[in-house]
Protein backbone atom coordinates (compact mmCIF):
# COMPACT_ATOMS: atom_id res chain seq x y z
CA UNK A 1 0.00 0.00 0.00
CA UNK A 2 1.18 3.50 -0.75
CA UNK A 3 0.00 6.66 0.91
CA UNK A 4 -2.13 8.88 -1.32
CA UNK A 5 -2.98 11.53 1.25
CA UNK A 6 -1.07 12.33 4.41
CA UNK A 7 -2.11 14.78 7.13
CA UNK A 8 0.64 15.71 9.54
CA UNK A 9 -0.47 17.50 12.72
CA UNK A 10 -3.14 19.39 10.80
CA UNK A 11 -4.96 21.99 12.90
CA UNK A 12 -7.50 24.68 12.37
CA UNK A 13 -8.50 27.26 14.92
CA UNK A 14 -11.51 29.57 14.82
CA UNK A 15 -10.57 32.27 17.31
CA UNK A 16 -10.19 30.41 20.61
CA UNK A 17 -11.81 27.20 19.37
CA UNK A 18 -9.72 24.41 17.88
CA UNK A 19 -12.11 22.88 15.37
CA UNK A 20 -9.42 20.43 14.28
CA UNK A 21 -6.31 19.79 16.38
CA UNK A 22 -3.10 17.91 15.52
CA UNK A 23 -4.75 15.37 13.26
CA UNK A 24 -2.37 12.77 11.84
CA UNK A 25 -3.95 10.65 9.15
CA UNK A 26 -2.76 8.60 6.20
CA UNK A 27 -5.10 7.50 3.44
CA UNK A 28 -3.79 4.61 1.37
CA UNK A 29 -4.43 4.24 -2.33
CA UNK A 30 -7.57 2.18 -2.94
CA UNK A 31 -8.99 2.65 0.56
CA UNK A 32 -12.57 3.35 1.43
CA UNK A 33 -12.05 5.33 4.58
CA UNK A 34 -14.98 6.29 6.76
CA UNK A 35 -14.75 9.40 8.90
CA UNK A 36 -17.28 9.54 11.71
CA UNK A 37 -17.85 11.50 14.87
CA UNK A 38 -20.57 13.26 16.83
CA UNK A 39 -22.02 16.61 15.77
CA UNK A 40 -19.46 19.39 15.95
CA UNK A 41 -16.53 16.97 16.02
CA UNK A 42 -14.78 18.86 13.22
CA UNK A 43 -15.51 16.46 10.37
CA UNK A 44 -16.62 19.14 7.94
CA UNK A 45 -13.73 21.40 8.93
CA UNK A 46 -11.24 18.59 8.31
CA UNK A 47 -12.93 18.03 4.97
CA UNK A 48 -12.68 21.66 4.00
CA UNK A 49 -9.00 21.70 5.00
CA UNK A 50 -8.22 18.79 2.69
CA UNK A 51 -10.34 20.29 -0.12
CA UNK A 52 -8.61 23.66 0.13
CA UNK A 53 -11.76 25.53 1.13
CA UNK A 54 -10.09 26.41 4.45
CA UNK A 55 -6.44 27.08 5.23
CA UNK A 56 -4.90 25.09 8.11
CA UNK A 57 -3.69 27.05 11.12
CA UNK A 58 -0.88 24.53 11.38
CA UNK A 59 0.39 21.24 10.04
CA UNK A 60 1.01 19.85 6.60
CA UNK A 61 -1.08 18.14 3.93
CA UNK A 62 0.64 16.02 1.30
CA UNK A 63 -1.24 14.54 -1.63
CA UNK A 64 0.34 12.24 -4.19
CA UNK A 65 3.84 13.36 -3.15
CA UNK A 66 3.07 17.09 -3.32
CA UNK A 67 2.75 19.46 -0.40
CA UNK A 68 -0.67 21.00 -0.96
CA UNK A 69 -1.12 22.60 2.46
CA UNK A 70 -1.75 26.13 1.18
CA UNK A 71 -3.37 25.28 -2.16
CA UNK A 72 -6.71 26.81 -3.04
CA UNK A 73 -9.72 24.63 -3.78
CA UNK A 74 -9.53 24.95 -7.59
CA UNK A 75 -5.89 23.83 -7.46
CA UNK A 76 -6.80 20.92 -5.21
CA UNK A 77 -9.52 19.90 -7.69
CA UNK A 78 -7.06 20.02 -10.57
CA UNK A 79 -4.62 17.56 -8.95
CA UNK A 80 -7.40 15.04 -8.55
CA UNK A 81 -9.33 15.57 -5.32
CA UNK A 82 -13.08 15.82 -5.86
CA UNK A 83 -15.59 16.70 -3.17
CA UNK A 84 -19.30 16.89 -2.54
CA UNK A 85 -21.02 19.51 -0.42
CA UNK A 86 -23.05 18.55 2.64
CA UNK A 87 -25.65 21.11 1.59
CA UNK A 88 -25.87 20.61 -2.18
CA UNK A 89 -24.54 23.55 -4.18
CA UNK A 90 -26.00 23.24 -7.67
CA UNK A 91 -25.60 25.91 -10.33
CA UNK A 92 -29.23 27.01 -10.16
CA UNK A 93 -29.63 28.43 -13.64
CA UNK A 94 -28.13 25.42 -15.42
CA UNK A 95 -29.59 22.07 -16.38
CA UNK A 96 -28.68 18.84 -14.60
CA UNK A 97 -26.20 17.72 -17.25
CA UNK A 98 -24.64 21.18 -17.44
CA UNK A 99 -24.06 21.03 -13.69
CA UNK A 100 -21.99 17.89 -14.20
CA UNK A 101 -20.27 19.19 -17.36
CA UNK A 102 -18.56 21.89 -15.32
CA UNK A 103 -16.46 19.27 -13.52
CA UNK A 104 -16.18 17.12 -16.65
CA UNK A 105 -14.44 20.01 -18.42
CA UNK A 106 -11.38 19.40 -16.25
CA UNK A 107 -10.26 16.52 -18.46
CA UNK A 108 -12.45 17.14 -21.52
CA UNK A 109 -12.09 20.59 -23.00
CA UNK A 110 -14.50 19.95 -25.85
CA UNK A 111 -18.13 20.64 -24.95
CA UNK A 112 -19.36 17.46 -26.64
CA UNK A 113 -16.87 15.21 -24.85
CA UNK A 114 -17.65 16.86 -21.51
CA UNK A 115 -21.35 16.29 -22.10
CA UNK A 116 -20.79 12.61 -22.90
CA UNK A 117 -18.79 12.10 -19.72
CA UNK A 118 -21.42 14.03 -17.75
CA UNK A 119 -24.21 11.82 -19.10
CA UNK A 120 -22.23 8.68 -18.17
CA UNK A 121 -21.69 10.09 -14.71
CA UNK A 122 -25.43 10.78 -14.37
CA UNK A 123 -26.21 7.21 -15.47
CA UNK A 124 -23.88 5.94 -12.74
CA UNK A 125 -25.94 7.58 -10.01
CA UNK A 126 -29.32 6.84 -11.59
CA UNK A 127 -30.11 10.35 -12.81
CA UNK A 128 -30.42 9.35 -16.48
CA UNK A 129 -34.04 10.53 -16.63
CA UNK A 130 -33.13 14.08 -15.58
CA UNK A 131 -30.28 14.89 -17.99
CA UNK A 132 -31.81 18.00 -19.57
CA UNK A 133 -34.10 18.98 -16.68
CA UNK A 134 -33.57 22.30 -14.91
CA UNK A 135 -31.61 21.57 -11.76
CA UNK A 136 -34.23 23.40 -9.69
CA UNK A 137 -36.72 20.56 -10.32
CA UNK A 138 -34.61 18.03 -8.37
CA UNK A 139 -35.56 16.92 -4.85
CA UNK A 140 -32.99 16.91 -2.04
CA UNK A 141 -32.25 13.24 -2.54
CA UNK A 142 -31.67 13.74 -6.24
CA UNK A 143 -29.48 16.78 -5.55
CA UNK A 144 -27.31 14.60 -3.30
CA UNK A 145 -26.89 12.17 -6.17
CA UNK A 146 -26.07 15.07 -8.47
CA UNK A 147 -23.30 16.06 -6.05
CA UNK A 148 -21.85 12.55 -6.39
CA UNK A 149 -22.14 12.61 -10.20
CA UNK A 150 -20.42 15.98 -10.28
CA UNK A 151 -17.54 14.83 -8.10
CA UNK A 152 -16.96 11.68 -10.13
CA UNK A 153 -17.02 13.60 -13.45
CA UNK A 154 -13.77 15.19 -12.28
CA UNK A 155 -12.23 11.71 -12.77
CA UNK A 156 -10.50 12.10 -9.42
CA UNK A 157 -7.85 10.02 -7.68
CA UNK A 158 -9.50 10.78 -4.36
CA UNK A 159 -13.10 11.69 -3.67
CA UNK A 160 -14.39 13.26 -0.48
CA UNK A 161 -18.05 12.49 0.24
CA UNK A 162 -19.72 14.71 2.84
CA UNK A 163 -22.92 13.15 4.23
CA UNK A 164 -24.34 12.11 0.88
CA UNK A 165 -26.90 9.76 2.47
CA UNK A 166 -28.84 12.41 4.38
CA UNK A 167 -32.25 12.91 2.79
CA UNK A 168 -32.12 9.66 0.84
CA UNK A 169 -34.79 6.96 1.18
CA UNK A 170 -33.65 3.56 2.56
CA UNK A 171 -33.76 2.09 -0.96
CA UNK A 172 -31.65 4.95 -2.29
CA UNK A 173 -29.18 4.49 0.56
CA UNK A 174 -28.81 0.84 -0.42
CA UNK A 175 -28.17 1.62 -4.09
CA UNK A 176 -25.76 4.42 -3.27
CA UNK A 177 -23.83 2.32 -0.73
CA UNK A 178 -23.32 -0.42 -3.28
CA UNK A 179 -22.17 2.14 -5.84
CA UNK A 180 -19.64 3.70 -3.46
CA UNK A 181 -18.31 0.31 -2.44
CA UNK A 182 -17.34 -0.30 -6.08
CA UNK A 183 -15.35 2.92 -6.47
CA UNK A 184 -11.98 1.62 -5.16
CA UNK A 185 -12.09 -1.08 -7.84
CA UNK A 186 -12.36 1.73 -10.39
CA UNK A 187 -9.16 3.26 -9.04
CA UNK A 188 -10.86 5.93 -6.93
CA UNK A 189 -9.88 6.25 -3.29
CA UNK A 190 -12.72 7.39 -1.03
CA UNK A 191 -12.89 9.40 2.17
CA UNK A 192 -16.44 9.41 3.38
CA UNK A 193 -18.04 11.41 6.19
CA UNK A 194 -21.41 10.02 7.16
CA UNK A 195 -24.07 10.26 9.78
CA UNK A 196 -25.96 7.24 8.43
CA UNK A 197 -23.68 4.88 10.36
CA UNK A 198 -24.98 1.51 9.25
CA UNK A 199 -24.18 2.36 5.63
CA UNK A 200 -20.62 3.41 6.37
CA UNK A 201 -19.88 0.66 8.91
CA UNK A 202 -20.79 -2.00 6.36
CA UNK A 203 -18.89 -0.49 3.48
CA UNK A 204 -15.73 1.19 4.76
CA UNK A 205 -12.44 -0.72 4.84
CA UNK A 206 -11.30 1.42 7.76
CA UNK A 207 -12.92 3.94 10.08
CA UNK A 208 -11.43 6.91 11.87
CA UNK A 209 -13.33 8.71 14.61
CA UNK A 210 -13.07 12.40 15.27
CA UNK A 211 -14.20 13.95 18.53
CA UNK A 212 -13.75 17.59 19.57
CA UNK A 213 -11.31 18.12 16.74
CA UNK A 214 -9.05 15.19 17.62
CA UNK A 215 -8.74 11.66 16.24
CA UNK A 216 -9.76 9.25 19.01
CA UNK A 217 -9.92 5.95 17.15
CA UNK A 218 -8.66 4.35 13.99
CA UNK A 219 -9.34 0.78 12.87
CA UNK A 220 -11.61 -1.79 11.31
CA UNK A 221 -15.35 -1.06 11.57
CA UNK A 222 -15.97 -4.02 13.89
CA UNK A 223 -13.27 -2.87 16.32
CA UNK A 224 -14.43 0.75 16.20
CA UNK A 225 -17.95 -0.24 17.20
CA UNK A 226 -16.58 -1.84 20.40
CA UNK A 227 -14.08 0.91 21.21
CA UNK A 228 -14.98 2.39 24.65
CA UNK A 229 -13.63 5.84 23.72
CA UNK A 230 -15.85 5.93 20.66
CA UNK A 231 -18.93 4.80 22.58
CA UNK A 232 -18.23 7.44 25.21
CA UNK A 233 -17.83 10.13 22.55
CA UNK A 234 -21.22 9.33 21.16
CA UNK A 235 -22.63 9.56 24.72
CA UNK A 236 -24.89 6.62 24.53
CA UNK A 237 -25.81 7.04 20.88
CA UNK A 238 -25.89 3.47 19.74
CA UNK A 239 -23.50 2.39 17.05
CA UNK A 240 -25.77 0.21 15.02
CA UNK A 241 -24.12 -2.31 12.77
CA UNK A 242 -27.39 -3.49 11.29
CA UNK B 1 -36.43 20.21 -20.66
CA UNK B 2 -33.90 22.91 -21.19
CA UNK B 3 -32.60 23.94 -24.57
CA UNK B 4 -29.01 23.25 -25.41
CA UNK B 5 -27.05 26.40 -25.89
CA UNK B 6 -26.40 27.54 -29.43
CA UNK B 7 -22.84 28.37 -30.28
CA UNK B 8 -23.24 30.21 -33.58
CA UNK B 9 -25.16 33.14 -34.90
CA UNK B 10 -27.88 31.73 -37.11
CA UNK B 11 -28.40 32.85 -40.69
CA UNK B 12 -31.85 33.99 -39.63
CA UNK B 13 -30.47 36.29 -36.94
CA UNK B 14 -27.89 37.75 -39.31
CA UNK B 15 -30.52 38.29 -42.01
CA UNK B 16 -32.84 39.99 -39.56
CA UNK B 17 -30.11 42.38 -38.41
CA UNK B 18 -29.14 43.06 -42.03
CA UNK B 19 -32.78 43.92 -42.81
CA UNK B 20 -32.75 46.45 -39.98
CA UNK B 21 -29.54 47.93 -41.39
CA UNK B 22 -30.92 48.17 -44.93
CA UNK B 23 -34.16 49.69 -43.67
CA UNK B 24 -32.26 52.24 -41.60
CA UNK B 25 -30.27 53.30 -44.64
CA UNK B 26 -32.94 53.10 -47.35
CA UNK B 27 -36.10 54.19 -45.55
CA UNK B 28 -35.23 56.45 -42.64
CA UNK B 29 -34.67 60.16 -43.28
CA UNK B 30 -31.21 61.33 -42.13
CA UNK B 31 -32.59 62.92 -38.94
CA UNK B 32 -34.06 59.58 -37.90
CA UNK B 33 -30.90 57.69 -38.84
CA UNK B 34 -29.34 58.95 -35.63
CA UNK B 35 -31.82 56.78 -33.79
CA UNK B 36 -30.70 53.72 -35.75
CA UNK B 37 -27.04 54.53 -35.06
CA UNK B 38 -27.69 54.78 -31.33
CA UNK B 39 -29.96 51.71 -31.26
CA UNK B 40 -27.24 49.52 -32.78
CA UNK B 41 -24.48 51.02 -30.65
CA UNK B 42 -26.38 50.75 -27.37
CA UNK B 43 -27.38 47.18 -28.28
CA UNK B 44 -23.71 46.27 -28.70
CA UNK B 45 -22.85 47.99 -25.43
CA UNK B 46 -25.73 46.33 -23.56
CA UNK B 47 -24.38 43.00 -24.85
CA UNK B 48 -20.92 43.93 -23.58
CA UNK B 49 -22.35 44.87 -20.17
CA UNK B 50 -24.24 41.58 -20.14
CA UNK B 51 -20.99 39.59 -20.39
CA UNK B 52 -20.11 40.77 -16.89
CA UNK B 53 -23.55 41.53 -15.44
CA UNK B 54 -25.62 38.73 -16.96
CA UNK B 55 -23.18 35.89 -17.52
CA UNK B 56 -20.65 36.37 -14.73
CA UNK B 57 -23.04 37.97 -12.23
CA UNK B 58 -20.83 41.04 -11.88
CA UNK B 59 -23.49 43.76 -11.86
CA UNK B 60 -21.66 46.96 -12.72
CA UNK B 61 -22.97 50.50 -12.44
CA UNK B 62 -19.65 51.86 -13.60
CA UNK B 63 -19.37 50.83 -17.21
CA UNK B 64 -19.54 54.43 -18.43
CA UNK B 65 -15.97 54.72 -17.12
CA UNK B 66 -14.81 52.10 -19.63
CA UNK B 67 -16.88 53.77 -22.33
CA UNK B 68 -15.19 57.09 -21.51
CA UNK B 69 -11.71 55.57 -21.26
CA UNK B 70 -12.06 54.07 -24.74
CA UNK B 71 -13.46 57.27 -26.21
CA UNK B 72 -10.81 59.50 -24.65
CA UNK B 73 -7.95 57.13 -25.53
CA UNK B 74 -8.71 56.91 -29.24
CA UNK B 75 -9.57 60.61 -29.46
CA UNK B 76 -6.42 61.81 -27.67
CA UNK B 77 -4.30 59.53 -29.85
CA UNK B 78 -6.05 60.88 -32.95
CA UNK B 79 -6.19 64.59 -32.10
CA UNK B 80 -2.81 64.92 -30.37
CA UNK B 81 -0.70 62.32 -32.13
CA UNK B 82 -2.50 61.92 -35.43
CA UNK B 83 -2.98 58.17 -34.97
CA UNK B 84 -5.83 56.89 -37.15
CA UNK B 85 -8.89 55.81 -35.12
CA UNK B 86 -8.81 52.50 -37.01
CA UNK B 87 -5.89 51.65 -34.73
CA UNK B 88 -6.92 53.94 -31.87
CA UNK B 89 -10.19 52.13 -31.15
CA UNK B 90 -8.27 48.90 -30.44
CA UNK B 91 -5.88 50.71 -28.13
CA UNK B 92 -8.87 52.33 -26.42
CA UNK B 93 -10.42 48.88 -26.02
CA UNK B 94 -7.19 47.45 -24.59
CA UNK B 95 -6.82 50.26 -22.04
CA UNK B 96 -10.48 49.97 -21.01
CA UNK B 97 -10.08 46.17 -20.77
CA UNK B 98 -7.02 46.57 -18.54
CA UNK B 99 -8.99 49.00 -16.35
CA UNK B 100 -11.79 46.41 -16.11
CA UNK B 101 -9.30 43.69 -15.13
CA UNK B 102 -7.79 45.89 -12.42
CA UNK B 103 -11.24 46.73 -11.05
CA UNK B 104 -12.13 43.02 -10.99
CA UNK B 105 -8.93 41.97 -9.23
CA UNK B 106 -9.51 44.59 -6.54
CA UNK B 107 -13.31 44.45 -6.20
CA UNK B 108 -14.61 41.11 -7.55
CA UNK B 109 -14.14 39.51 -4.12
CA UNK B 110 -16.87 41.84 -2.87
CA UNK B 111 -20.36 40.38 -3.01
CA UNK B 112 -23.65 41.75 -4.28
CA UNK B 113 -24.36 45.37 -3.41
CA UNK B 114 -20.80 45.99 -2.25
CA UNK B 115 -19.41 45.13 -5.67
CA UNK B 116 -22.04 47.31 -7.36
CA UNK B 117 -21.13 50.26 -5.13
CA UNK B 118 -17.44 49.77 -5.83
CA UNK B 119 -18.05 49.99 -9.59
CA UNK B 120 -20.07 53.16 -9.12
CA UNK B 121 -17.28 54.67 -7.02
CA UNK B 122 -14.58 53.63 -9.49
CA UNK B 123 -16.39 55.30 -12.37
CA UNK B 124 -16.75 58.50 -10.35
CA UNK B 125 -12.97 58.46 -9.85
CA UNK B 126 -12.51 58.21 -13.62
CA UNK B 127 -15.03 61.00 -14.24
CA UNK B 128 -13.37 63.36 -11.77
CA UNK B 129 -9.96 62.54 -13.25
CA UNK B 130 -11.28 63.35 -16.74
CA UNK B 131 -12.74 66.63 -15.49
CA UNK B 132 -9.53 67.72 -13.79
CA UNK B 133 -6.76 66.39 -16.01
CA UNK B 134 -7.41 69.25 -18.40
CA UNK B 135 -4.12 69.08 -20.31
CA UNK B 136 -5.00 65.60 -21.50
CA UNK B 137 -8.79 65.55 -21.59
CA UNK B 138 -9.72 69.19 -22.08
CA UNK B 139 -11.35 69.14 -18.66
CA UNK B 140 -14.98 70.22 -18.43
CA UNK B 141 -14.85 71.76 -21.90
CA UNK B 142 -14.24 68.35 -23.38
CA UNK B 143 -12.49 67.33 -26.57
CA UNK B 144 -13.54 67.78 -30.18
CA UNK B 145 -12.63 65.69 -33.17
CA UNK B 146 -12.16 67.88 -36.29
CA UNK B 147 -15.21 67.21 -38.51
CA UNK B 148 -13.10 66.46 -41.56
CA UNK B 149 -14.64 63.50 -43.39
CA UNK B 150 -12.28 60.84 -44.64
CA UNK B 151 -11.81 57.10 -44.36
CA UNK B 152 -8.46 57.42 -42.53
CA UNK B 153 -10.07 59.81 -40.04
CA UNK B 154 -13.03 57.45 -39.52
CA UNK B 155 -15.23 60.51 -39.89
CA UNK B 156 -18.03 60.31 -42.44
CA UNK B 157 -20.28 62.88 -44.07
CA UNK B 158 -23.08 60.38 -44.60
CA UNK B 159 -25.05 58.88 -41.71
CA UNK B 160 -25.25 55.65 -43.74
CA UNK B 161 -21.61 54.96 -42.94
CA UNK B 162 -22.29 55.28 -39.19
CA UNK B 163 -25.33 53.01 -39.45
CA UNK B 164 -23.13 50.35 -41.05
CA UNK B 165 -20.29 50.94 -38.58
CA UNK B 166 -22.52 50.47 -35.53
CA UNK B 167 -24.32 47.49 -37.09
CA UNK B 168 -20.99 45.77 -37.70
CA UNK B 169 -20.06 46.46 -34.06
CA UNK B 170 -23.38 45.00 -32.89
CA UNK B 171 -23.08 41.90 -35.07
CA UNK B 172 -19.50 41.31 -33.91
CA UNK B 173 -20.40 41.54 -30.21
CA UNK B 174 -23.53 39.43 -30.76
CA UNK B 175 -21.52 36.72 -32.56
CA UNK B 176 -18.91 36.75 -29.80
CA UNK B 177 -21.59 36.44 -27.12
CA UNK B 178 -23.21 33.51 -28.90
CA UNK B 179 -19.87 31.78 -29.26
CA UNK B 180 -19.04 32.34 -25.61
CA UNK B 181 -22.45 31.05 -24.52
CA UNK B 182 -21.83 27.66 -26.10
CA UNK B 183 -18.18 27.34 -25.12
CA UNK B 184 -16.43 25.97 -22.07
CA UNK B 185 -15.61 29.52 -20.94
CA UNK B 186 -19.29 30.44 -21.05
CA UNK B 187 -20.05 27.58 -18.66
CA UNK B 188 -17.29 28.79 -16.35
CA UNK B 189 -19.00 32.18 -16.21
CA UNK B 190 -22.41 30.66 -15.39
CA UNK B 191 -20.85 28.41 -12.75
CA UNK B 192 -19.03 31.21 -10.97
CA UNK B 193 -22.16 33.36 -11.08
CA UNK B 194 -24.40 30.61 -9.65
CA UNK B 195 -22.04 29.17 -7.02
CA UNK B 196 -18.39 30.17 -6.77
CA UNK B 197 -17.61 27.48 -4.15
CA UNK B 198 -18.94 24.70 -6.34
CA UNK B 199 -17.11 26.12 -9.36
CA UNK B 200 -13.92 26.18 -7.36
CA UNK B 201 -14.40 22.54 -6.37
CA UNK B 202 -14.73 21.79 -10.09
CA UNK B 203 -11.26 23.21 -10.71
CA UNK B 204 -12.43 26.63 -11.90
CA UNK B 205 -10.60 29.66 -10.49
CA UNK B 206 -13.41 32.13 -9.68
CA UNK B 207 -11.21 35.22 -9.43
CA UNK B 208 -9.61 34.53 -12.81
CA UNK B 209 -12.98 33.91 -14.45
CA UNK B 210 -14.41 37.12 -13.01
CA UNK B 211 -11.36 39.11 -14.05
CA UNK B 212 -11.45 37.83 -17.63
CA UNK B 213 -15.20 38.47 -17.88
CA UNK B 214 -14.81 42.02 -16.60
CA UNK B 215 -11.83 42.69 -18.89
CA UNK B 216 -13.73 41.46 -21.97
CA UNK B 217 -16.83 43.41 -21.05
CA UNK B 218 -14.86 46.58 -20.32
CA UNK B 219 -12.70 46.22 -23.43
CA UNK B 220 -15.69 45.92 -25.75
CA UNK B 221 -17.33 48.84 -23.96
CA UNK B 222 -14.15 50.86 -24.57
CA UNK B 223 -14.30 50.07 -28.30
CA UNK B 224 -17.94 51.16 -28.28
CA UNK B 225 -16.88 54.41 -26.61
CA UNK B 226 -14.31 55.05 -29.32
CA UNK B 227 -16.93 54.43 -32.01
CA UNK B 228 -19.30 56.82 -30.27
CA UNK B 229 -16.56 59.48 -30.22
CA UNK B 230 -16.08 59.05 -33.98
CA UNK B 231 -19.80 59.52 -34.50
CA UNK B 232 -20.51 62.33 -32.04
CA UNK B 233 -17.15 64.10 -32.63
CA UNK B 234 -17.30 65.67 -29.20
CA UNK B 235 -16.42 64.25 -25.79
CA UNK B 236 -17.99 65.68 -22.67
CA UNK B 237 -17.02 64.01 -19.38
CA UNK B 238 -20.32 64.85 -17.69
CA UNK B 239 -22.13 62.71 -20.27
CA UNK B 240 -19.47 60.19 -21.35
CA UNK B 241 -18.66 59.04 -17.81
CA UNK B 242 -22.00 59.65 -16.12
CA UNK B 243 -23.82 57.23 -13.79
CA UNK B 244 -26.87 57.74 -16.06
CA UNK B 245 -24.98 56.17 -18.94
CA UNK B 246 -23.84 53.28 -16.74
CA UNK B 247 -27.43 52.68 -15.65
CA UNK B 248 -28.53 52.77 -19.26
CA UNK B 249 -26.22 49.88 -20.24
CA UNK B 250 -27.49 47.88 -17.29
CA UNK B 251 -31.17 48.72 -17.89
CA UNK B 252 -31.14 47.85 -21.58
CA UNK B 253 -29.65 44.46 -20.73
CA UNK B 254 -31.99 43.86 -17.78
CA UNK B 255 -35.15 44.84 -19.66
CA UNK B 256 -34.14 42.65 -22.61
CA UNK B 257 -33.11 39.69 -20.49
CA UNK B 258 -29.96 39.08 -18.45
CA UNK B 259 -27.68 36.25 -19.40
CA UNK B 260 -29.03 35.80 -22.91
CA UNK B 261 -27.53 36.92 -26.20
CA UNK B 262 -30.82 38.09 -27.68
CA UNK B 263 -32.00 39.98 -24.59
CA UNK B 264 -29.81 43.09 -24.69
CA UNK B 265 -30.43 43.43 -28.44
CA UNK B 266 -34.20 43.29 -27.89
CA UNK B 267 -33.87 45.72 -25.01
CA UNK B 268 -32.07 48.31 -27.10
CA UNK B 269 -34.29 47.83 -30.16
CA UNK B 270 -37.36 48.47 -28.02
CA UNK B 271 -36.16 51.15 -25.65
CA UNK B 272 -33.60 53.24 -27.55
CA UNK B 273 -35.97 54.39 -30.35
CA UNK B 274 -38.76 54.97 -27.83
CA UNK B 275 -36.52 56.95 -25.52
CA UNK B 276 -35.01 59.01 -28.37
CA UNK B 277 -38.43 59.76 -29.90
CA UNK B 278 -39.88 60.73 -26.55
CA UNK B 279 -36.91 62.97 -25.91
CA UNK B 280 -37.38 64.60 -29.33
CA UNK B 281 -41.15 65.10 -29.09
CA UNK B 282 -41.33 66.14 -25.47
CA UNK B 283 -38.23 68.24 -25.81
CA UNK B 284 -38.18 71.27 -23.59
CA UNK B 285 -41.85 71.08 -22.60
CA UNK B 286 -41.26 68.16 -20.32
CA UNK B 287 -37.55 67.70 -20.02
CA UNK B 288 -36.75 64.41 -18.35
CA UNK B 289 -40.21 62.90 -18.81
CA UNK B 290 -38.73 60.26 -21.11
CA UNK B 291 -36.62 59.12 -18.15
CA UNK B 292 -39.76 58.76 -16.01
CA UNK B 293 -41.46 56.61 -18.65
CA UNK B 294 -38.25 54.66 -19.16
CA UNK B 295 -37.94 53.92 -15.44
CA UNK B 296 -41.62 53.01 -15.16
CA UNK B 297 -41.22 50.50 -17.95
CA UNK B 298 -38.23 49.02 -16.19
CA UNK B 299 -40.19 48.52 -12.97
CA UNK B 300 -43.00 46.78 -14.87
CA UNK B 301 -40.54 44.47 -16.61
CA UNK B 302 -38.68 43.64 -13.39
CA UNK B 303 -41.96 42.91 -11.57
CA UNK B 304 -43.71 40.82 -14.18
CA UNK B 305 -40.97 39.57 -16.51
CA UNK B 306 -37.88 38.91 -14.39
CA UNK B 307 -36.36 37.10 -17.38
CA UNK B 308 -36.74 40.28 -19.44
CA UNK B 309 -38.34 40.45 -22.85
CA UNK B 310 -36.27 37.49 -24.04
CA UNK B 311 -37.51 35.41 -21.10
CA UNK B 312 -41.13 36.37 -21.70
CA UNK B 313 -40.88 35.51 -25.41
CA UNK B 314 -39.26 32.18 -24.59
CA UNK B 315 -42.15 31.34 -22.28
CA UNK B 316 -44.69 32.35 -24.95
CA UNK B 317 -43.08 30.08 -27.51
CA UNK B 318 -43.25 27.15 -25.11
CA UNK B 319 -39.77 27.51 -23.69
CA UNK B 320 -38.03 26.93 -26.98
CA UNK B 321 -36.14 30.22 -26.86
CA UNK B 322 -32.70 30.65 -25.39
CA UNK B 323 -32.64 31.87 -21.87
Amino acid sequence: MTALLTLDKVSRRFDALWAVRDVNLTVEKGELLGLIGPNGAGKSTLFNLIAGALLPSGGEIVFDGQNVTTWKSHQIARIGIARTFQIPKPYRQLSVVENVMLTAFQHNHAVRAARELAVRSLNDVGLQDYVDAPVTTLTVGLLKRLEVARALALQPKLVLFDEIMAGLTPTEVGVMTKFIAELPARGITVVWVEHVLHAIMRTATRIVVLNRGELIANGKPADIAKDPAVIKAYLGEELSLA
Amino acid sequence: MMPRRGSRVSVFELALLAVFGVLAIAVLPPTMQDIAVLTFLWAGLALAWNLAGGYAGLISFGHAAFFGIGAYASTILFVNLGLTPWIGIWIGGLIAGAAGAILAVICARLRGPFFILSTLAASEVVRIAALNWATLTGGPEGLSIPPVPGLANMVFASKDAYVIMMLVFLVAVFAFTKWLEGSRYGYYLFAVRDDADAASAAGVNPLLVRTVAMALSAGITGIGGSLFAQYFLYLDPTFMISPELSFQFALLAAVGGLGSAVGPVLGSFLITPMSELLRAYLGNHAAGLHLVIYSGLLIVVMLYFPGGIAGALARLSGGRGKR
